[in-house]
């Protein structure tokens, strides 16, 4: 058993995002960087013991939620979910993140976790990895010498490992502008309602009519990432939604996904009730226009 | 840095620490500054017994450094006590009996001021949200309930709602 208590580390408190790259230049893979620390601070708790963590406390101007209806959704590397909750235009332009938000842990962990820091988890189980993944975006990553963009799709390469190098910095997610007729939805299984998911899953589509033109099925807990359906997203492009092309969704996911047996769930039970979650995410979202 | 000086209001107090930056908030209040009405639950940010307020948010404080806390304002359960006398919601959950080990209390109470702070006049189904990170491991969760309920009737300022202040009387 654990101690539960920290072990020995160098805190790195930088002033600025200059300093904190510089400080990521030289110590790279020696560092773990911390925003709200929900995760980072548990993990250093059980099993991590890394030479330096570095704060971002002391680091100015990253706590911002900006949305522009031209440019999207704005989120700042230290923006919390309940910074994210405060934004109505979260709610009315992105459901389905607002609504993972909203059932993300506890209102204390809501005030504390970060936004990007749940993206860099990159955890299976992430609440709002999933339905950012269903929104689509792109991650700014700032090093001494420059920044680059990582399209969301590319952005979690295995289990707890994401494309940005030791020597990046993660500083803002941004979501696109909402299209016309989209609209989106997160469902998600749990035992008790702050606990972990067992299942989630977030659909973004684009309507014309009841033609659905564009996609994204978004699901966690079902493979070592947060997972996109995109064979049963090809099903629904440029197809009406109608209860039997619904009814072959369901058929369609359980063909896609790689679940587990866990302390959650069964990798069975996954597997049998995914097509339905998905079923219902989308009627969701079809009935909130 | 492995220590740093730090400043921290506390319950309108200012303490001036030298902290290991591997001590967590929590452990500052309690084994440093010897404030134990805050407690120790699980250690991993699930059961809310550690739940201060920084800056008027509500946060498990067995989740940060309290090396990042320098300049915050610090509120645990004894900070709503005036020179001794119990605030309204300390007095609410004494008079409803919401404390039966009482372990979770210090935590419900600072949630609960966090809650009304927002939202003077909460639902049952909001202040059971807004508690949802607090554990009572007894399951006296009816009587939190009532008393989160009646100290948001009681408040300092508050015009009691007659039609609802009765019905809950004459249940």
């Amino acid at each position: 058993m654990s101690s539960r208590i920290l072990p020995d580390f160098d805190l790195l408190l930088p002033k600025s995002l200059a300093e904190a790259v510089e400080l990521l230049a030289t110590h790279g893979q020696r560092i773990t960087v911390m925003a709200g620390g929900t995760d980072v601070l548990v993990a250093m708790k059980f099993t991590q013991s890394p030479e330096y963590v570095m704060s971002l406390d002391g680091i100015p101007g990253l706590g911002y939620v900006v949305f522009d209806a031209a440019k999207g959704l704005r989120i700042g590397a230290k923006a919390t979910i309940a910074d994210l909750l405060a934004q109505p235009e979260v709610k009315q332009h992105y459901p389905a993140l607002w609504h993972a938000a909203e059932i993300f842990a506890t209102g204390q962990v809501r005030n504390t976790a970060t936004v990007l820091g749940n993206l860099l988890r990159a955890s299976p189980a992430g609440d709002c990895s999933c339905a950012i993944y269903a929104i689509g975006g792109k991650l700014i990553l700032q090093r001494t010498d420059g920044r680059r963009e990582v399209d969301i799709d590319d952005f979690w390469l295995s289990y707890g490992v994401t494309a940005r190098e030791p020597d990046e910095l993660a500083i803002e997610l941004v979501l696109p502008p909402p299209a016309i007729g989209a609209r989106s939805a997160f469902k998600r299984m749990t035992r008790t309602n702050d606990d972990l998911s067992k299942l989630n899953v977030a659909v973004q589509l684009e309507m014309l009519g009841n033609t659905c033109v564009e996609a994204r099925f978004a699901m966690g807990c079902v493979a070592p990432t947060p997972l996109r359906l995109r064979n049963t997203e090809a099903l629904l492009k440029g197809r009406e939604i109608t209860a039997e092309l619904l009814a072959r969704l369901v058929e369609s996911v359980p063909s896609e996904i790689s679940p587990i047996d866990d302390k959650r769930s069964t990798a069975e039970y996954r597997r049998q009730v995914s097509g339905v979650l998905l079923k219902r995410a989308i009627e969701e979202a079809c009935s909130a226009a | 840095m492995k220590d740093a000086a730090i400043t921290l209001h506390i319950n309108g107090e200012e303490h001036k620490l030298n902290v290991a930056v591997n001590r967590t908030l929590l452990e500052v209040l309690r084994d440093q500054l010897g404030m134990t009405e805050t407690k120790y639950g699980c250690g991993t940010g699930e059961c809310g017994a550690c739940t201060v307020l920084v800056d008027d948010r509500a946060i498990n404080s067995c989740l940060a450094l309290a090396a990042t806390m320098d300049g915050k304002r610090i509120t645990t359960a004894a900070g709503f006590a005036h020179f001794g006398e119990l605030n309204h919601i300390q007095q609410a959950f004494n008079d409803e009996a919401a404390i039966q080990c009482g372990y979770c209390t210090p935590g419900m109470i600072v949630k609960t001021a966090s809650l009304l702070a927002k939202n003077p006049d909460p639902t049952e189904h909001e202040i059971r949200h807004a508690l949802e990170g607090n554990i009572c491991r007894c399951t006296g969760y009816e009587k939190i309930v009532k008393a989160v309920q009646k100290a948001a009737r009681t408040a300092p300022g508050r015009t009691v709602k007659a039609d609802a202040a009765c019905q809950e009387v004459a249940q």
